[in-house]
């Protein structure tokens, strides 16, 4: 092993075996190109300890360990997709660029079958949640490599819940007593804040596990059959338009990801389908959020599922993938990157710097000792294991990403709420579906 | 580079005699002078513009050439509710803005004509609303229109307008207004300056010989300083409609195409298609159907500009 | 300029301009407040108890700070800057010359060559961004101010080139003769006579040209990768949203120092040509 060489590893294909086993054999970096750099492009993330990390720390050590250079460039969520379709299309830009949600399934031709890191990976750290799979995988091959998934709950007031009766960080179990509950809070100035905007996040990790949900999906299990006219969503639809009514803040039409943080964190909310942001700002500055009361926000604060419907409880996470893009000049460099930035010593750094923002993609993260710090924390701790993802019941695929991106499923509830028959509404977004799925 | 290089030489070396007879000519002198526009413009807009047409005859998505389909993308949009919609939003929103900016901006242009204390600084700051990278700005006015935190809330509040509170990006009709109110914001400064450099350049004489005769202000304007302000007129508001019909980022910013897509724009769904969704031709479908309807009002609004000027 | 009573000036010039400059500048009354009021200030409801949103007491220089310190703003504004002056000289050289062209010379598709100048203008960036993408990289500019300075005249220079037919057309054609009569050469007549008695023309387009590239965003966003070479408007959006979490005081706090100083700079400008102007019209 002590001759490994670049043809060698790209040969065998086995990058992530070759080249770490290659590094602790010969105990040196491998032979790149002088000035090797791999330019990873991210979203500017919620934590920026993390960014801080990867740009310092992490970019230092890969250096030394890899012999290569790391760019890292983090923008703004909202922008990434324009970034990466114009680096497709001209065929020049990042090497790695980490996606949200199921969009590495529109970029599934123009990247690099990852499938060794990405097995390795699963089998080597207990294994993929479906959420990292279901993004990840085309159904033949990997496309990319799981990163993480920020797993999203229910962000409620402590306080304000037990007024109406549910002491001791009682949350409501069902839709029904959900709604009861928003009602009565409501009533006082602290409803429910949802977004029914064009927003990536919040929006659609709350439409699609509520519909499903009610026994609700998109597809058949053959991923062409359009199912989404039955009487389970026309149900669901129909109890959102008064659930919207009795218990939301009607403001959420407007909503994008930050509108429901900022309206929690300043007391307007009682209840908000989030990312674990809100607690950990709320943590981060206990002199800047108070509650009525003036005690620290922080300590008001408490996590909880989605509710059940008649058809079960689901969760739908964002997760995080890396694609490695098929234009790059740098696919050595960039597949050792991934394999070694995955590795579990280097890995752990950042997750533990996202102070459970983030879940790892794969279940061994769940016994990380981090879940022991704070029990707030704790219902993000195993939250991944009921996310189903977009595309139900049939794979979720390239066409599933279309649904995801044109917003249909938000809108079907938002046209209702807004005053469309909601059998309209359904078959509306049926429609929208069948062109999607022809 | 190449092109700063081109006119420095013929500033340079316009002099010896020979040159200077040539430049006498005056197609000579006019293919000279147009060599940077067009060789500008031929390098970075022609081959774009063929191939945004090219995408929108195929079935290209990212990553993907596609095949030839011919027009079947312009029947697809064609047949979609939402693009429908974003073309009357798009009319809606360029007519309406349109009028307010130019009724508004020649307002403040003549009031910016008069001499008054701070006239300089009135006028740099007037055009803030303009220097602004708008989608920062926008960012602003998206706060301001906030459901939680508006402050048009507050201050129609306190001043007992309302009672309760506005829902002004959540309701269709009120996103729709508010994007116009900040489009409004944006451009009026753009057509004040424009319109007030066009009033100076109009000799303060005939106005004082047509105040002698008689005439009174309204008819000065109507008479004399309208007309002779009209081909600068003609040519902001042309660009201003341009501009407003492929606007995208007050949109892109505010809404991002929604409630339901009630407020998307030609461009604002374009891009959604094209890039959200990955559906470039589509997209490019989208943004090449505007490209005719636009078209048509240039040059009905062109011909009427001929038209003055011939007068 | 109004004759009349004392009152007519106030209905017809202080009111409106009061009210004008009240709708043009109360965002940016907004904005200021917002970079220098505490977080905790921030994060208060419209209908919250004793709120005035208008005013407050303990202003905070921490968000500015941040935006200096924690962020490359200072490189952004500088790279905006060249790129803006860069991107304006080329297209005001390229608009006033094909200005002066279509306006005042006669040959032959003269007409047609205006139209397609102006319909490059139609075609809408965010179609043209994505093959545009094909040749910056072609031409290997990505990641350089020049992927901008070369790629904004493309909607500044149809925009110049207009505006500047406008100007010239309202140039008396014996100017220039009487120019010729004494001597002076086409070209001559062109940079002596014609272009200093548009000078109002070119620096109002030179705004606007300066102004649009000012506020670019798309393309810088997709053309620039490196932090330290981006933009303000796509540096400020990158670096402050941070996941669901907008730094609004920072966020506030760039959108105006990336704009105020431009605004002083055009108040000199604009008494400039003011002055200057009269006399040249009247010649």
């Amino acid at each position: 092993m002590t001759t490994v060489t670049r043809r060698n590893v790209l040969k065998s294909g086995a990058a992530l075996a070759g080249g770490m086993a290659g590094i602790l054999a010969t105990g040196r970096a491998p032979a790149f190109a002088q000035g090797t750099t791999v330019h990873w492009l991210r979203w500017t993330d919620f934590v920026p300890a993390s960014d801080q990390l990867l740009r310092n720390e992490i970019a230092k050590e890969g250096e030394k360990a890899l012999g290569i250079k790391l760019n890292i460039e983090t923008i703004n969520a909202n922008d990434i997709q324009a970034r990466v379709t114009s680096a497709i299309q001209s065929g020049s830009g990042p090497d790695v660029v980490c996606v949200l949600n199921n969009w590495g399934q529109l970029y599934g031709e123009s990247v690099i079958d990852v499938s060794n890191i990405a097995e390795e990976l699963g089998k080597g750290q207990g294994g993929f949640y479906e959420t990292s799979r279901a993004v990840a995988n085309d159904g033949k091959k990997w496309i990319a490599v799981p990163w993480c998934i920020v797993g999203l709950q229910i962000a409620y007031r402590k306080s304000w819940f037990a007024e109406i009766g549910y002491t001791d960080g009682k949350f409501p179990q069902t839709w029904e007593e959900y709604r009861e509950a928003g009602k009565k809070l409501k009533a006082k100035g602290r409803p429910i804040g949802q977004t029914l905007g064009h927003t990536f996040g919040d929006a659609p990790a709350f439409a699609y596990p509520y519909l499903w949900s009610w026994g609700g999906k998109e597809v058949e299990a053959d991923g062409k059959t359009v199912a989404l006219n039955s009487p389970a969503t026309v149900e669901a639809v129909k109890f959102m338009v008064a659930f919207w009514k009795d218990a939301h803040d009607e403001g959420g039409l407007a909503w994008d990801d930050s509108n429901n943080n900022r309206a929690f964190l300043s007391g307007t909310c009682s209840a908000t389908l989030n990312g674990a942001s809100i607690y950990i700002e709320a943590l981060r500055k206990p002199d800047t959020y108070k509650t009525e009361a003036g005690g620290p926000l922080k300590d008001d604060i408490l996590h909880a599922a989605l509710p059940k419907g008649p058809g079960g409880q689901f969760s739908y996470h964002v997760p995080f993938s890396n694609l490695l893009m098929g234009y790059s000049k740098n696919q050595d460099a960039a597949k050792k990157f991934l394999g070694w930035i995955h590795s579990k010593d280097v890995y752990d750094k950042w997750f533990v710097s996202q102070k459970g923002f983030s879940v790892g993609p794969t279940t061994d993260w769940e016994k990380h000792k981090l879940w022991g710090d704070d029990p707030i924390m704790l219902p993000y701790k195993q939250a991944a294991r009921t996310g189903r993802f977009a595309g139900y019941e049939g794979p979720s695929t390239r066409k599933a990403a279309e649904v995801v991106t044109k917003y249909v499923i938000v809108d079907m509830y938002a046209k209702a709420v807004q005053g469309m028959p909601p059998e309209d509404a359904v078959k509306w977004a049926e429609a929208e579906l069948k062109k999607v799925y022809v | 580079m190449a092109i700063s290089a081109v006119s420095d030489t013929t500033l340079r070396e316009a002099p010896p005699p020979r040159r200077q007879r040539l430049l006498e000519d005056e197609r000579w002198l006019a293919f000279v002078l147009l060599v940077p526009t067009i060789v500008l413009l031929g390098m970075f807009i022609a081959y774009p513009f063929m191939r945004g047409i090219l995408l929108s005859v195929t079935s290209s998505r990212v990553g993907i050439p596609g095949d030839f389909v011919g027009l079947a993308n312009f029947y697809k949009i064609f047949n979609d509710g939402i693009f429908r919609t974003s073309v009357y939003n798009t009319f809606l929103y360029t007519g309406v803005t349109t009028v307010f900016k130019l009724a508004l901006g020649l307002w403040l242009a003549m009031l910016l004509n008069r001499n008054f204390r701070g006239k300089a600084f009135t006028r740099a700051f007037i055009l803030l609303p303009f220097i602004i990278p708008t989608v920062l700005s926008t960012f602003a006015w998206k706060w301001m229109f906030d459901p939680t935190f508006s402050v048009l809330n507050w201050l129609l509040y306190h001043f007992g307008l309302i009672t309760g509170r506005i829902n002004w990006l959540g309701d269709p009709d009120l996103a729709m207004i508010s994007i116009i109110i900040v489009n409004i914001w944006r451009g009026v400064p753009f057509f004040a300056i424009s319109l007030l450099a066009g009033l100076q350049t109009i000799s303060p004489e005939l106005n004082e010989a047509a105040a002698i005769d008689g005439a009174k202000p309204w008819q000065r304007f109507w008479h004399i300083t309208w007309p002779l302000l009209l081909p600068v007129t003609m040519v902001v508001v042309l660009f201003s409609v341009i501009q407003t019909f492929a606007d995208f980022q007050i949109v892109y910013v505010m809404t991002g195409g929604g409630p339901a897509n009630a407020t998307h724009l030609f461009a604002t769904y374009a891009y959604q298609i094209a890039i959200g969704t990955g559906l470039l031709s589509e997209g490019a479908a989208i943004a090449l159907a505007m490209f005719p309807i636009l078209f048509l009002v240039v040059i009905i609004q062109l011909l009427y500009i001929r038209r003055v000027e011939v007068r | 300029m109004i004759e009349g009573a004392r009152w007519r000036k106030w209905v017809f010039f202080y009111v409106p301009m009061v009210l004008f400059l009240l709708f043009l500048l109360f965002p940016f009354y907004w904005m200021v407040i917002t970079s220098v009021r505490p977080d905790g200030e921030l994060y208060r409801p419209w209908n919250s108890i004793n709120y005035n949103p208008f005013w407050t007491w303990k202003p905070t220089w921490e968000h500015v700070r941040y935006l200096f310190e924690e962020t490359l703003f200072a490189s952004w504004l500088w790279n905006t800057t060249f790129i803006a002056l860069a991107s304006t000289a080329i297209s005001l050289v390229c608009g006033v010359f094909a200005g002066y062209a279509l306006s005042r010379l006669n040959f032959p598709f003269a007409g047609s060559l205006g139209t397609a100048i102006f319909i490059t203008y139609l075609v809408p960036q965010t179609l043209l961004f994505i093959p545009l993408a094909e040749i910056i990289r072609n031409y290997r500019l990505g990641d350089t101010p020049w992927s901008l300075i070369l790629t904004y005249p493309t909607f500044l220079i149809p925009f110049c080139t207009w505006l500047m037919m406008g100007y010239f057309k309202a140039v008396p054609k014996e100017l220039e003769e009487c120019a010729r009569i004494d001597g002076a050469s086409r070209w001559q007549a062109m940079l002596y006579i014609v272009i200093p008695v548009a000078i109002p023309g070119i620096l109002s387009a030179g705004i606007f040209a300066f102004t649009l590239s000012w506020n670019e965003f798309i393309y810088a966003l997709v053309f620039l990768s490196s932090p330290e070479q981006k933009t303000v408007p796509v540096g400020v959006t990158s670096e402050l949203i941070r996941g669901d979490v907008f730094y609004w005081g920072p966020l506030m706090a760039g959108a105006l120092l990336g704009s105020i100083p431009v605004a002083i700079a055009y108040s000199f400008f604009v008494e400039h040509y003011v002055a200057g102007l009269t006399g040249s019209v009247k010649g």
